[in-house]
């Protein structure tokens, strides 16, 4: 099978975020990460961590419709923590790196379904997540899922 | 393009960025681009504001002292904040203690912020020895040594030392009378419960503070920006507001005395325990 491969471009002009361009569609992404809460945009970390939470939720509802199981809504809360974010600013004397060192996310299920069945689609969506699988090794994933009737 | 200043601050929360970020972009706005250098902890500033790597070090009191003490008098606190003259500290006993002046606390135990606190430690311990009561000796003292470096910046430590006097484990503990007010407002203590045994002289907090050869012209800009911050304008006022002050002020030394006698009492700078 010849490579896959996914192709977007980014331009940043100066002091504006950036435009991601991608397919037909576009969407803009403020600074890495901000400590402001009233700052503008959407940073690339939260994007990430948007992402990732995506990918779990549509994952879920992917494998649910393709096993014919009813979920009516899925909700995630996630949050994210960086090794030691002083590092990015630069904090003279400060060690470790701005990574992401842990993820925390819990996942609301409502169904009327087997909760048995519905673990069952859960491990099939983290196995077939390609976000998951990517930060697993690296990253501190804790998933919690919760099924409510 | 003018050369910026660089102006050196301690992080110990990246929040606290966002505080200088208004600050740079209030000088750049200005005409006065500043640049900021970020340090975890004040030994280290001090270096550099001695090797010349900064220009303006925005100084704790210690920091202060240890700038004058390692240049050898040629440091020069050029601006303060209001709210940085003029402090107390207090030591905070029960309300139902029975305690009623300070030798009352000899045999007991008192709690104190990290061991380079000014507010926290250093003061209320050298005033306690000032009251005839020799910290280890006539008192026991329990520290809390949290984010140490930072000289009491991160309020942690102080807290800590609260929560020990609630828990019962000391009778007393320290805290700057910013702190009482704060936490007596917001629920942390109930003002009921808990009483001032005792306050400190005054003393005054941080500083801007340059190596004797700052230029005098790029000073006398540099605080002529700084001091046209107005609390009355309100896009200054948010930033004045997370930082602590109605308005900027010119530096001055008179305030650190009750500190260098403690510095001197402990040997602070020669390792002394306390």
């Amino acid at each position: 099978m010849d490579k896959v491969s996914w192709n977007l471009r980014i331009v940043a002009e100066e002091k504006e975020p950036a435009t991601v361009y991608v397919r037909k569609h576009q969407f803009r992404v403020g600074v890495p990460l901000q400590f402001d809460p009233e700052y503008q945009h959407i940073t690339a970390l939260e994007y990430a961590l948007g992402a990732l939470s995506a990918d779990v939720v549509g994952g879920l509802q992917a494998v649910s419709r393709r096993r014919r199981l009813k979920l009516y809504c899925i909700e995630a809360v996630v949050s994210g923590e960086l090794n030691n974010p002083l590092t990015y600013l630069g904090v003279v004397g400060e060690t470790g790196n701005p990574g992401l060192e842990h993820v925390n996310m819990t996942v609301y299920v409502s169904s009327t379904a087997k909760e048995e069945d519905i673990r069952e689609i859960w491990g099939e969506m983290l196995q077939k997540s390609p976000l998951v699988q990517t930060l697993k090794p690296t990253v501190k994933l804790d998933f919690v899922l919760k099924v409510t009737a | 393009m003018t050369k910026p200043v660089i102006v050196g601050t301690v992080l110990y929360d990246p929040k606290v960025a966002v505080i200088w970020g208004i600050i740079s972009d209030f000088f750049n706005e200005n005409g006065f681009p500043i640049d900021m250098v970020f340090y975890s902890n004040y030994d280290l500033m001090v270096d550099a504001l001695l090797k010349r790597n900064i220009d303006i070090a925005w100084n704790s009191p210690l920091s202060w002292l240890d700038s004058q003490m390692r240049s050898g008098g040629r440091c020069r606190a050029i601006a303060m904040r209001d709210t940085d003259r003029d402090r107390e500290s207090y030591l905070v006993v029960k309300a139902d203690s029975g305690f009623k002046k300070v030798s009352d606390l000899r045999g007991k135990s008192v709690a104190v912020g990290a061991s380079d606190s000014p507010q926290a430690t250093l003061i209320p311990l050298s005033y306690l020895q000032n009251h005839g009561l020799i910290p280890g000796k006539d008192v026991h003292v329990k520290r809390f040594d949290i984010l140490v470096g930072k000289h009491g910046d991160h309020t942690g430590g102080e807290l800590e030392a609260f929560y020990s006097l609630s828990r019962g484990e000391v009778v007393a503990c320290a805290m700057i009378d910013l702190n009482w007010q704060r936490w007596t407002q917001d629920g942390t203590i109930n003002p009921n419960e808990y009483k001032i045994l005792a306050t400190t002289d005054k003393f005054d907090h941080c500083v801007f503070t340059v190596r004797q050869d700052f230029p005098a012209d790029l000073e006398k800009r540099w605080l002529e920006v700084l001091f046209s911050m107005s609390y009355d304008n309100p896009k200054h006022r948010e930033m004045m507001d997370m930082e602590g002050l109605k308005q900027w002020l010119p530096g001055r030394t008179s305030g650190f005395g009750p500190l260098g006698d403690a510095v001197k009492t402990f040997h602070f700078f020669k390792g002394g325990e306390i």
